[in-house]
């Protein structure tokens, strides 16, 4: 490696390097700084780099690479190195404790448990809500796969859930499955007769949330896999139908291939964004009836108790899980992909 | 399939009949469906029309008509804009008189952090999507999938240690904080959007006007740039979506002068300890869909292209 | 009976009118090219005939069944598309093997039937691959074995060589018509190659804006087109087409006054139903012998531009009005640019079209 200003490599690997020493070792308003730094001597590195070779792809990456730099991949390297200090962001004292934020989040009697049964409750959604959305997306874009007289506009009213505010749709879910005022409840009340509270219990929560969050974000999976049904040549299933080949068997052959890849990225969209999920919870049980989710406990923990070194111990040990389940994604895609 | 029947698309005619193709059966039973589905935002958007005490009525209100007699008259309410004032103006106390609420205030944010992160995300990354499809660098795909990877993380991971920055920084409650970590949060799928849909280009064109004398930055712009306006708009629609509904960053990184509309919601909802005001929130919400439900319905046919994020090529 | 009837068949597309009262028999064995530029409708009436789309009016028949109605699962037909639509996903042993699936048939004929067929298609070694991975020729072939696999009504080639290079498409013709003759069902073919029309097809039928405007062996269509347009559109170079004021006929021969002269050439006895109008007089290029001196049947006009085709060499030359005329020399016949022609019109190939542009014929 050419120790020179336009070495750019290089001045990214001393960057890592002096980041996360300065991260690990010193406290987080020094760091900063220090990080920061070494954030500008990569900039300035890549500019003079591209300046020199007329480099223009240097020169037009460059200010993207900054921008993400600096809100994504700093905060990360920061919250990193927070992770292994006795930190709260109330208080001035911090101190070094290496891995003790970990065994605390994964072993401790109080914490444990509870981060436990978040993670287990946050898995169960991921589950319930993916799979729901999947489904009745894939149904959605089934049905707009034709073209058809105003087909443009009723597309837009199925898009419309997902245009809404969470802040909204959550208020108005927890309306409707209101005991007095909500419609769901008056109907099964005119039914069975009896009163009828849908959160009230675990199952009934769940379903509520759920329900609530396949709603919103279906349109989604459908605009996915629509994008692959419309991208089937039309004249494949004109073939089709002249060779007689059965709907069955259409599906399959033809446009299921067509909207696998896509149902494979709308599946890990979803996935990761249900990792997330937070705002429905906080609106409509407010964690109540076993349904914390790690992200909303990752909120409390860090926000609203401060036991911010804590929740950054949280983060990774949840940024390690979506890595690992991206990487298998990945894996079962590529391997799928290379099948073919 | 030959070239007369692109002739026909291009004239607008639509062919009669044809294999991938339905008539008026198909859209009825996908209205259908399709009003179902849109029920729930139906009901937010009546509710905005709905009296105080209609609001909370039991049974529910449903209909401000009763569709010449077909809806029985204790699912009919008597429509009223009364509510969409009181976004604006409202009493705060019980029996107070009315003052203004902010609410202009919060909605002019909304539109400077959701509009301005946005284009500003469309521009560096359409920039850096321009780069990375003409000069790529060495390791180009690695450097991709490391941006489409912070796009992949979970917001909750990245919030903490940039409120803790935004506070030594003294970035805390301003528009740069927001506006720049919005523009972060928009920049990985702007990069790979606008960067599949300069990879489809055709390399001629461009070689040509080099031949012709034209500057890299003229054959960027004149070249390059109009035949991608398509991308730049299914990307601007989707950023928007996203951005404009934005919560748990503006719940965490405004301040009060910054304070989007959904986290305003939030509040006004909640707020007074008479229980959550429905008619208010419907009304806000009404009003707030509007802006980015017009931008969507414009823009629909580049939207198809856009949600794939780029990443389907064949 | 393998037959397609089309009669009075008429697509509208809007206010658009695509085909307009087309008629056409094809009987089993005979293979017919719907030739004509593009844009003309031979599409459309091939996928009308496919069932692909609805005619707005008249009937088509098939193995002597009105079809309109019926979609194509249920008329039994095998088509070989422009651009293949080869399924994708497919290996190309499965794609073969698409049309049999209706059929029923037990795995082990399956499979009989699709190395039957890839034998004939020389598609044995590629059985296994994907359709991405194959050549262009090899897709095309592929395409063929899927219509062939099946012993349908009939088949339907939608510009099946249009993707191929020149050497390729010569042999694929070739190819082509050998299987073809072996199967003895009624074929339709739309092409808007003459060459490959002129070759494969036992019949030609020309189209233009929707209108067949005729239909005839290849020789027919060549030797006697029924109007300026189909005189025009066939054969290569163009037949020259000319302007010329009929002033009498008698004796077998005409008076016209061509290009500003006067010449006295024979013509069709029918030419003699004619008043003295204005006409076109059709003459290939190739009906011209180039005399000496100026006589009453000869043109005279000036060597323009020269242009060696190999065997033979054409030559542009100009008549004294303006007129661009192409003749058609043998290589051993030297002309110098500038050079004074007389070129004398083989009367037997000498076309007389009315103001209508309908040919002038007995």
């Amino acid at each position: 490696m050419r120790l020179s200003p336009d070495n750019w490599k290089l001045a990214i690997l001393v960057g890592l390097v002096v980041s996360v020493l300065a991260a690990i070792a010193l406290p987080p308003h020094v760091s900063f700084w220090i990080v920061g730094a070494m954030a500008a001597l990569v900039a300035a590195a890549f500019v003079v780099n591209a300046y020199r070779r007329k480099y223009y792809g240097g020169l037009l990456v460059a200010p993207a690479i900054a921008v993400l730099f600096v809100m994504n991949i700093f905060p990360l390297l920061w919250s990193l190195g927070l992770s292994f200090f006795a930190y709260q962001s109330n208080q001035q004292s911090i101190r070094f404790i290496g891995l003790a934020n970990y065994t605390k989040v994964l072993t401790n009697d109080i914490m444990a448990p509870a981060n436990w049964g978040a993670l287990v409750n946050t898995a169960m959604f991921v589950v319930l809500t993916v799979t729901a959305q999947m489904i009745v997306g894939f149904l959605l874009a089934m049905l707009f796969a034709k073209q058809f007289p105003l087909r443009k506009y009723l597309l837009i009213l199925v898009l419309t859930p997902m245009m809404l505010s969470v802040v909204a749709s959550g208020v108005f879910f927890s309306y409707y499955y209101d005991p007095t005022f909500g419609i769901l409840s008056y109907v099964i009340n005119a039914i069975t007769g009896g009163q009828f509270i849908l959160m009230d219990s675990k199952a009934g929560a769940v379903t509520g949330i759920v329900f609530a969050d396949a709603w919103m974000w279906s349109p989604f999976v459908m605009l996915l896999v629509l994008a692959g049904l419309v991208s089937v040549p039309k004249y494949l299933y004109e073939a089709a139908a002249i060779d007689r080949v059965s709907k069955w068997r259409q599906f399959w052959t033809i446009t299921f291939p067509y909207i696998r890849g896509l149902m494979m990225l709308a599946l890990l969209f979803r996935t990761i964004e249900a990792f997330k999920l937070a705002d429905l919870v906080i609106l409509l049980t407010k964690g109540g009836n076993d349904t914390m989710t790690i992200s909303y406990h990752l909120i409390r923990i860090a926000n609203e108790q401060n036991k911010t070194s804590e929740g950054a111990a949280i983060s990774y040990l949840m940024l390690f899980m979506v890595i690992v389940l991206t990487n298998l994604y990945l894996y079962i895609a590529n391997r799928r992909s290379q099948g073919d | 399939m030959a070239e007369n029947n692109s002739i026909w698309e291009a004239l607008g005619f639509r062919k009669a009949s044809g294999v991938g193709e339905a008539g008026w059966g198909r859209t009825l039973v996908v209205a259908i469906v399709s009003l179902i589905y849109f029920l729930p935002v139906l009901f937010i958007i009546f509710t905005a029309f709905k009296p105080q005490d209609a609001a909370l009525a039991v049974p529910p209100t449903l209909s401000p008509t009763s569709l010449f007699g077909l809806i029985p008259q204790q699912f009919v309410f008597t429509p009223t804009l009364e509510n969409f004032g009181s976004v604006f103006m409202r009493s705060m106390t019980p029996g107070g008189a009315p003052e203004a609420t902010g609410f202009d205030r919060y909605f002019f944010n909304s539109i400077v952090i959701a509009s301005s992160s946005v284009l500003l995300a469309l521009v560096i990354g359409t920039l850096a999507a321009f780069g990375f499809s003409r000069y790529p660098l060495k390791g180009n795909d690695t450097y991709l999938f490391i941006i489409l990877t912070t796009r992949m993380l979970p917001a909750i991971v990245v919030i903490i240690p940039v409120i803790l920055m935004f506070r030594v920084v003294g970035l805390s409650g301003s528009y740069t904080g927001i506006i720049l970590l919005y523009t972060a949060f928009n920049l990985a799928f702007t990069i790979w959007m606008m960067k599949s849909f300069f990879d489809e280009l055709s390399l001629d064109v461009e070689d040509a006007a080099r031949i012709d004398g034209s500057s890299d930055i003229k054959v960027f712009f004149k070249i390059a740039l109009p035949q991608v306006i398509a991308g730049l708009a299914a990307t601007f629609v989707f950023g928007l979506i996203l951005t404009w509904n934005e919560f748990l960053f503006a719940l965490l990184l405004s301040g009060p002068d910054t304070r989007t509309v959904p986290v305003a919601m939030n509040q006004a909802v909640s707020s007074g300890g008479r229980g959550t005001d429905w008619t208010l929130l419907a009304a806000i919400e009404t009003l707030f869909l509007i802006p980015v439900f017009l931008v969507t319905f414009f823009l629909q046919n580049h939207l198809l292209r856009g949600v794939t994020f780029g990443t389907v090529k064949r | 009976m393998s037959t397609i009837e089309i009669r009075k068949v008429t697509k509208q597309f809007g206010a658009f009118t695509a085909v307009k009262d087309a008629d056409l028999k094809v009987e089993a064995g005979e293979v017919v090219c719907l030739l004509g530029p593009s844009g003309c409708g031979k599409t459309t009436t091939l996928r009308m005939i496919a069932g692909l789309e609805r005619a707005t009016s008249g009937d088509v028949i098939i193995a002597g069944q009105r079809m309109n109605e019926l979609p194509p699962q249920k008329r039994d037909i095998a088509m070989v598309f422009q651009f293949y639509a080869l399924y994708p996903a497919l290996t190309v042993g499965q794609n073969i093997a698409m049309p049999l699936h209706y059929e029923g048939l037990s795995k082990a004929d399956q499979d009989a039937r699709v190395s039957k067929v890839a034998k004939i298609m020389h598609l044995s070694e590629v059985l296994d691959r994907m359709p991405n991975q194959i050549s262009e020729g090899e897709k095309q072939r592929l395409a063929v074995a899927r219509a062939i696999v099946r012993d349908p009504n009939c088949f339907l080639f939608d510009e099946p060589l249009s993707r191929l290079d020149v050497e390729l498409r010569h042999s694929m013709r070739g190819q082509i018509k050998e299987v073809l003759t072996g199967l003895s069902k009624a074929t339709v073919i739309v092409t808007h190659d003459q060459l490959e029309a002129l070759t494969m097809a036992s019949r030609i039928a020309i189209m233009k804006d929707g209108v067949i405007e005729q239909v005839g062996t290849p020789h027919e269509v060549f030797a006697k087109p029924t109007n300026v347009f189909v005189a025009s559109f066939i054969g290569t170079p163009q037949m020259n087409l000319v302007e010329a004021d009929l002033r009498s006929f008698g004796d077998g021969k005409a008076d016209v006054v061509l290009a500003g002269q006067p010449l006295n050439i024979a013509a069709d006895p029918a030419v003699s139903r004619l008043k003295p109008s204005k006409v076109t007089v059709g003459i290939r290029p190739r009906a011209f012998t180039t005399v000496q001196d100026k006589a009453g049947d000869t043109i005279a006009a000036q060597a323009e531009l020269i242009e060696p085709m190999g065997a033979e060499t054409l030559i542009h030359a100009r008549t004294a009005s303006g007129g661009d005329i192409r003749v058609v020399v043998p290589r051993d016949k030297r002309v110098k640019v500038g050079e004074a022609l007389h070129l004398r019109p083989d009367p037997r190939q000498t076309h007389f079209f009315g103001e209508d542009g309908r040919a002038v014929r007995a």
